[in-house]
């Protein structure tokens, strides 16, 4: 199994209810965020485009907060996901300083923090809070070994792009226009 | 960037982005660290080159210093981690790709070899105390003294793991356009070198030593401009990211303490003045190594904060 996320930047609305329902299920601290919204403008009017994206960490398949961590407190977890041990971090945020994509921050109890793809719902057969809450379904989580799925799928499409493919990290996290 | 794109982010509420991660405590470890290695370095290199005999009594303080300086580097690290009561997993794991991980069980490794180092070494102060006997400490100080030599090599390479895993630790970490090259383990352990053989001039006052570790201090200086050309030279021939972090030390914000404090006083010039003193056009003066040292540190402040200041991330 390989879990991934699949936005399609297409539905998105910029409603920041996925990062809301993220602060709710996974009790973020005041003023730090495990997801965000991002919109982005292109060009000179009248030729502009917008695109609004839901973004978080990005759950590398070569993640170099998972190579950097000295401790092992960054790890992949079965199911391909980046998951943070808290028992054996000890807040040198090496990874926050590998992260190519600033998705890390220190938790005010000491340890560094991130999106988990909400792994305790996922382990109980429920979706992420992030793409239950989502009104316009732009975020879909599943198995991208599965040929059946709805992220397969979104796979095949011809403009699946991730974030910074430059830093080669390839991220389980990907986005369609 | 683009002039034609524009991005907003609700993530700047998250202080993820345009905050300092690594603070001051990183360049005063990074700092201390390289100077010990540079101690370790030079006082076994006299030993292997030399002899004993050659080791006056300057360098055998300096080798005395070494656990005390790398406490307080270890102390600034201690100080920086914010799940401190966490601090002992460092060494319930080694994780070979992680720098930070080689980086803890060298500095456990380097500890033993400096007392042992000490040892054979002691200064005079510490010579009563440290006398070959019978006792389980005199005959570990006869042991350290045979074996002086297999010592020093061993200073040698645990001082150079110590001060290359320094400039390795930002490189690998490749999220920092500004530490996105191999050449900054180059130039710590250069920069490291050089700080401990200047740190040894300071308090040296045996003439033909002093002449010996200027003659060293130059072509260590020589090592780490050639390291800086390269490492300059790499940024400035990337994309436009890298661009933007060279330009941050060559003529932004930390331009006139990276040129001024870093490569002219820090560098060329004491070069030079050494290279007078040498050549008997000069006097020989403490403030030459003092330049040294207080360059090889702001050299660390300068690239451990530029380099936090410009990132991949856009927003």
């Amino acid at each position: 199994m390989r879990r991934v996320m699949i936005i399609d930047e297409s539905r998105c609305v910029g409603c920041e209810a996925c990062v809301l329902a993220c602060k709710n299920e996974n009790n973020v601290p005041e003023g730090m965020y495990r997801d965000w919204v991002v919109q982005e403008t292109r060009g000179v009017f009248p030729e502009v485009s917008l695109s609004i994206r839901s973004e978080r960490c990005n759950h590398c398949q070569s993640a170099p907060c998972v190579t950097n961590c000295p401790t092992g407190a960054s790890h992949y977890r079965g199911d391909g996901t980046v998951q943070i041990d808290r028992a054996l971090c000890t807040g040198c945020r090496a990874c926050i300083a590998a992260c190519p994509y600033g998705a890390r921050f220190v938790h005010p109890d000491g340890y560094v923090d991130k999106c988990t793809l909400c792994a305790h719902r996922l382990d109980r057969g429920e979706g992420t809070a992030c793409e239950e809450v989502c009104p316009t379904k732009a975020i879909a989580v599943g198995d991208a070994d599965d040929p059946t799925s709805e992220v397969a799928r979104r796979m095949r499409r011809a403009s699946l792009y991730v974030l910074q493919p430059e830093a080669a990290t390839l991220p389980n996290v990907a986005y369609v226009r | 960037m683009d002039p034609h794109v524009e991005i907003e982010s609700t993530r700047s509420l998250a202080g993820a982005l345009g905050g300092i991660n690594w603070g001051w405590e990183i360049p005063v470890y990074l700092f201390l660290g390289g100077l010990v290695a540079g101690l370790l370095m030079a006082v076994s290199a006299v030993v292997v080159l030399r002899g004993r005999e050659a080791v006056t009594e300057g360098m055998r303080r300096g080798l005395l210093a070494t656990p005390v300086l790398l406490s307080l580097g270890m102390g600034a690290l201690f100080i920086d981690l914010t799940y401190k009561l966490h601090v002992f997993r460092f060494y319930t794991a080694f994780r070979p790709a992680a720098p930070m991980s080689w980086g803890s069980w060298i500095l456990l490794a380097v500890y033993p070899l400096m007392a042992l180092l000490v040892m054979a070494l002691p200064p005079k102060f510490l010579a009563g105390a440290l006398r070959e006997g019978t006792s389980p400490l005199g005959r570990l100080v006869a042991w350290c003294g045979a074996h002086l030599r297999g010592l020093a090599l061993a200073g040698v390479a645990g001082g150079a793991a110590l001060g290359l895993y320094t400039g390795l630790l930002l490189s690998a970490t490749g999220a920092q356009p500004l530490w996105s090259s191999g050449a900054l383990g180059a130039l710590f352990l250069a920069s490291g070198a050089s700080a401990g053989v200047a740190a040894l001039m300071l308090v040296e006052r045996d003439h033909a030593a002093s002449v010996m570790l200027a003659r060293a201090d130059v072509g260590l200086i020589a090592a780490e401009l050639v390291a800086v050309g390269l490492w300059l030279a790499a940024l400035l021939t990337q994309g436009p990211q890298f661009r933007e972090a060279a330009g941050l030390v060559l003529w932004g914000e930390y331009a006139p303490v990276f040129v001024g404090f870093v490569l002219f006083g820090g560098l060329i010039v004491p070069a030079a003045l050494e290279a007078l003193a040498l050549r008997g056009r000069a006097a020989h003066s403490r403030a030459v190594p003092a330049l040294v040292l207080l360059g090889g540190m702001l050299l660390r402040v300068v690239i451990v904060y530029a380099g936090q200041s410009v990132t991949f991330v856009r927003a």
